[in-house]
């Protein structure tokens, strides 16, 4: 019926975000709306009596929200995979999420035989302050045992109000020494992009999600690498965006716009034409002085991720240098719901600026490079994508072959990087003997995992429907 | 609250059956429930207006309920029209072009609760606990448990490919099969060695109880009275059905006493069932009952009651333990609500849920090398959200019965018994793993 269009202007997310609700107009009905909306009341009415039936009969006393919870869940399952439904604690969590920011300690934990691991405590955050260390043991917070509870659990007790005090006891080494510490909790920043010279003359970039914080991350990345690579000597950036699974559209938008200063970045468009939204490079955004581009994708970089190397690849500002990326084409808004949370709806899908739509098809990268997969992860590491989900948007041609996500955790053997590296070193624009010199026994895939079985021949041009 | 006690009276089934709705208790509930409801209209509306494409209103509403109802147990379900005229011809023992499968949803997969004795199901080797993949290819994965039974069904003589997983190694097989007319003959009977009477019940249907008092029609005219030194019932993977056809089935062998009572949330929806006089067929002659774990709900109703009267000798395996009952709730042109509203009780007031019934006899099959592990039914247990019952719960029991009666250990042990063999000759001797829990 009525929609309001601005919408996206104020916080669609691909992935998640806050938005501004739009109020609802059912009321506003035009005459030759009734016979549906007859229709719709009939349904919901089928449902109310349902749920009256179930409050008075069923054999114990039913759980009302847990129904209604319930109800909204099947409901939306039934409409796409991206939908969904947050009660108030889970809306609360995304929004920590997609902020980048909370009130907390700055350790990264794991859960190890049900005790709660030191990963490694972020730099200047209180807990490295504090002294806290990688390898570290937490056995109580604020005096109550950690053993039995969840990593969430564990994470929610550590999480609090900034400039409050939490009192951690840790066992340390292999001698077990228990260390207790009391930590002042600060506002953390979930750093979402960080940023290196690679070989001195190199500017990588990597961008773990799309959140608040990624366009000042990635301006502060840009001025650094600029500080310390001379420009005379400046090759080039790597923008690595693999497995990252999206996040905020306006944030991919001025991530497209710091390496571009005009033309369009991505459409999305609704269910009408009037609900089509364009999205356009601002000049004087392209922070990068034109320098070659290379973008880092693979199976698991999704959403917000497609956009900005969708982008780059139709502007041919870019070579795209992975695997074939997941395929999420739609985008959601978040529509607060009161004290009830809120609701993740998909309520659009983008387009790349040569109009296409990568909805379960994916991005094809330029040059095709995959990783050599360490053979007690063979198999595990390829990720199925947005055709293989049940329920997702259609999209004519769709490509359901899996695509792999593996990241070696050692740069050296980091072939995809390698190869990036190459490329700009090497030749401007790449031609397929280009890359079978650079890395040649990584471009067939005989020993991949059954399923990753993409054409081995390089695309050099946008995807090529399959 | 209010419920209409006579709702059980004229349909309440252990399984199922037909009830008027209930308006008032209807507006009753409407007015308080109104906040939790609006939040419901809220998101609908707002997925309505606010989708990427146009959604469908009823498909919308139908996964709602579905999902509604898949959050308080595995029994509560919504039939939309047709699914509902399905099972009331199921019910009421209507011939369709099918294969003969008893089936549940299980993990989004459709899984055998048992094949109905000779059918096509049942003479391709399909098995209880065997879980089918694909329908004609068609992946069952997404399919709701309605859309899978229409795909199998289909007009005579049409075949239906099946993929079926089966055991914990989940081999894979597959097996076609020509649909026939399935005609759901729930009671079959015959002479067993000349001289004991053997009915078996395959489901509780509308037709149950007349097909019991043929069974005995026939037995008094062949071999007579006088000729005939027991009765055995088989009830082993028989699925359960309507509450009233078990009372009545369970009154053929009793004069007196009570049956069983169905307890719903409150104390004074207690309903208690009683045997009538004067309708008792089987004139105290000696009973075994057969049950293994396919033997649910209305089968646990009919041996819990005459194990607890000591009617009969229960000999087999550890029953299903189904021990709820659901109304069906009409909901007009929109098809019914099949609802789970009370637990039931056997007359000594234990309730089975979750535990099933144990035998007085333990026996077991032998079960060929190529099924070990395959044909154990898991159990009301082992049911994601299955109501709880308190104390220890039971998983896991065989449910396999040989399609060769000359193997059939447990039948075997029924005759031997009502010929006056000792239980501790025909007893399995237990497995340490499979301990039999006394209740």
């Amino acid at each position: 019926m009525i929609r309001k269009a601005g919408y996206l202007g104020v916080g669609v997310v691909l992935g998640a975000a806050a938005a501004a609700t739009a109020p609802q107009a059912l009321m506003y009905m035009s005459p030759a709306a009734y016979a549906a909306a007859a229709d719709t009341y009939r349904q919901l009415n089928l449902f109310g009596d349902v749920f009256d039936k179930i409050r008075n009969d069923y054999v114990e006393k039913p759980d009302e929200s847990k129904l209604i919870t319930a109800a909204i869940n099947g409901m939306l399952s039934s409409l796409d995979p991206h939908s969904s439904y947050m009660d108030a604690k889970q809306f609360r969590d995304m929004q920590v999420q997609t902020k980048g920011e909370f009130g907390g300690l700055g350790i990264e934990v794991t859960q190890e035989d049900g005790l709660i691991k030191v990963v490694t405590p972020i730099d200047d955050t209180p807990a490295a302050k504090a002294g806290i260390l990688s390898g570290d043991i937490i056995t109580a917070i604020d005096d109550q045992p950690t053993q039995g509870l969840t990593l969430d659990q564990a994470v929610e007790k550590m999480r609090g109000s900034i400039n409050s005090p939490v009192k951690l006891k840790v066992v340390r080494g292999p001698k077990k020494d228990v260390k207790e510490f009391t930590v002042v909790r600060e506002l953390i920043h979930v750093q979402s992009v960080r940023s290196k010279v690679e070989d001195g003359d190199i500017g990588y970039i990597r961008i773990t999600q799309f959140t608040e914080q990624t366009e000042d991350g990635l301006k502060a990345a840009m001025d650094k690498l600029h500080t310390e690579i001379p420009a005379d000597k400046f090759k080039g950036y790597i923008l690595d965006l693999r497995n990252n699974p999206g996040g905020l559209l306006d944030q991919s938008i001025d991530v497209v716009n710091s390496f571009i200063d005009r033309g369009e970045i991505v459409s999305t468009r609704g269910r009408t034409p009037d609900e089509t939204q364009r999205f356009d490079a601002k000049p004087g955004g392209d922070l990068s002085g034109g320098k070659p581009l290379v973008v880092l994708i693979n199976g698991g970089s999704a959403s917000a991720s497609e956009i900005v190397s969708g982008a780059l690849q139709d502007h041919k500002r870019a070579t795209l240098i992975g695997t074939r990326s997941f395929g999420k084409g739609s985008v959601q808004t978040i529509m607060p719901l009161g004290e009830n949370g809120a609701l993740r709806l998909t309520t659009a899908r983008y387009y790349t600026p040569s109009g296409r739509s990568i909805q379960a098809k994916g991005i094809e990268p330029d040059i095709k490079v995959l990783e050599a997969v360490p053979d007690d992860l063979k198999g595990k590491d390829d990720m199925k994508g947005e055709a293989s989900l049940k329920g997702h948007l259609a999209n004519g041609a769709e490509d359901t072959s899996a695509s792999q996500a593996y990241v070696p955790p050692d740069e050296k053997n980091d072939d995809q990087l390698t190869a990036a590296i190459d490329l700009l070193h090497g030749v401007k624009h790449p031609e397929p003997a280009v890359k079978a010199d650079a890395a040649p026994a990584k471009t067939d895939a005989p020993a991949a995992p059954a399923g990753s079985a993409a054409p081995s021949d390089p695309q050099t041009g946008p995807a090529k429907p399959k | 609250m209010r419920k209409g006690l006579s709702y059980l009276a004229y349909g309440v089934a252990a399984g199922i059956v037909l009830v008027g709705a209930s308006h008032d208790a209807l507006r009753a509930a409407g007015a308080s429930a109104s906040d939790k409801l609006a939040l419901f209209a809220e998101v609908f509306n707002k997925v309505r207006d606010n989708y990427a494409e146009k959604p469908d209103d009823e498909k919308m509403i139908k996964a709602a309920i579905d999902g509604m109802l898949s959050s308080l147990d595995p029994h509560s379900n919504y039939f939309d029209p047709k699914a509902l005229a399905d099972f009331q011809s199921s019910m009421k023992g209507e011939e369709f072009g099918g294969l003969g499968l008893e089936v549940m949803m299980e993990g989004g997969l459709v899984k055998v609760v048992s094949p109905i004795d000779d059918t096509p199901a049942a003479r391709a080797g399909m098995l209880s606990g065997d879980l089918v993949t694909r329908i004609d290819d068609t992946p069952v994965k997404g399919m709701s448990l309605k859309e899978a039974v229409d795909k199998m069904r289909g007009p005579a003589k049409s075949s239906v490919k099946l993929t079926v997983e089966r055991g914990a190694n989940r081999d894979i097989k597959e097996v076609t099969i020509v649909r026939e007319i399935i005609h759901v003959q729930s009671v079959r009977s015959h002479l067993e060695s000349g001289d004991i009477g053997y009915i078996r019940v395959t489901q509780f249907n509308q037709e149950a109880y007349d097909g019991v008092r043929k069974a005995f029609d026939h037995f008094r005219a062949d071999p007579g009275p006088a000729k005939l030194k027991g009765y055995i019932l088989d009830l082993r993977n028989n699925p359960g059905g309507l509450l009233n056809q078990a009372v009545e089935i369970t009154n053929a062998f009793i004069d007196s006493g009570e049956i069983v009572s169905t307890r719903g949330r409150n104390p004074d929806q207690v309903q208690r069932y009683s045997a009538r006089p004067g309708v008792d067929l089987a004139q105290q002659k000696p009973l075994v009952v057969l049950i293994n774990g396919g033997s649910a709900s209305a089968s646990e109703i009919v041996s819990g009651a005459l194990q607890d009267l000591k009617r009969a000798t229960l000999i087999g395996t550890r029953s299903f333990g189904k021990g709820s009952v659901q109304t069906i709730l009409p909901l007009g042109e929109n098809g019914a609500l099949k609802l789970t509203t009370a637990r039931y009780y056997t007359p000594s007031g234990r309730s089975i849920q979750a535990k099933g019934i144990v035998p007085d006899i333990r026996v077991l099959e032998n079960i060929p090398d190529d099924l070990k592990g395959k044909v154990s039914s898991m159990g009301e247990a082992s049911l994601a959200g299955h109501l709880k019952n308190a104390g220890e719960e039971e998983k896991g029991s065989d449910a396999y019965v040989p399609p060769d009666r000359a193997k059939d250990t447990q039948l075997e042990a029924a005759v031997e018994f009502l010929h006056g063999a000792k239980a501790e000759t025909l007893r399995s001797p237990d497995p340490p793993a499979t301990a039999v829990t006394s209740q």
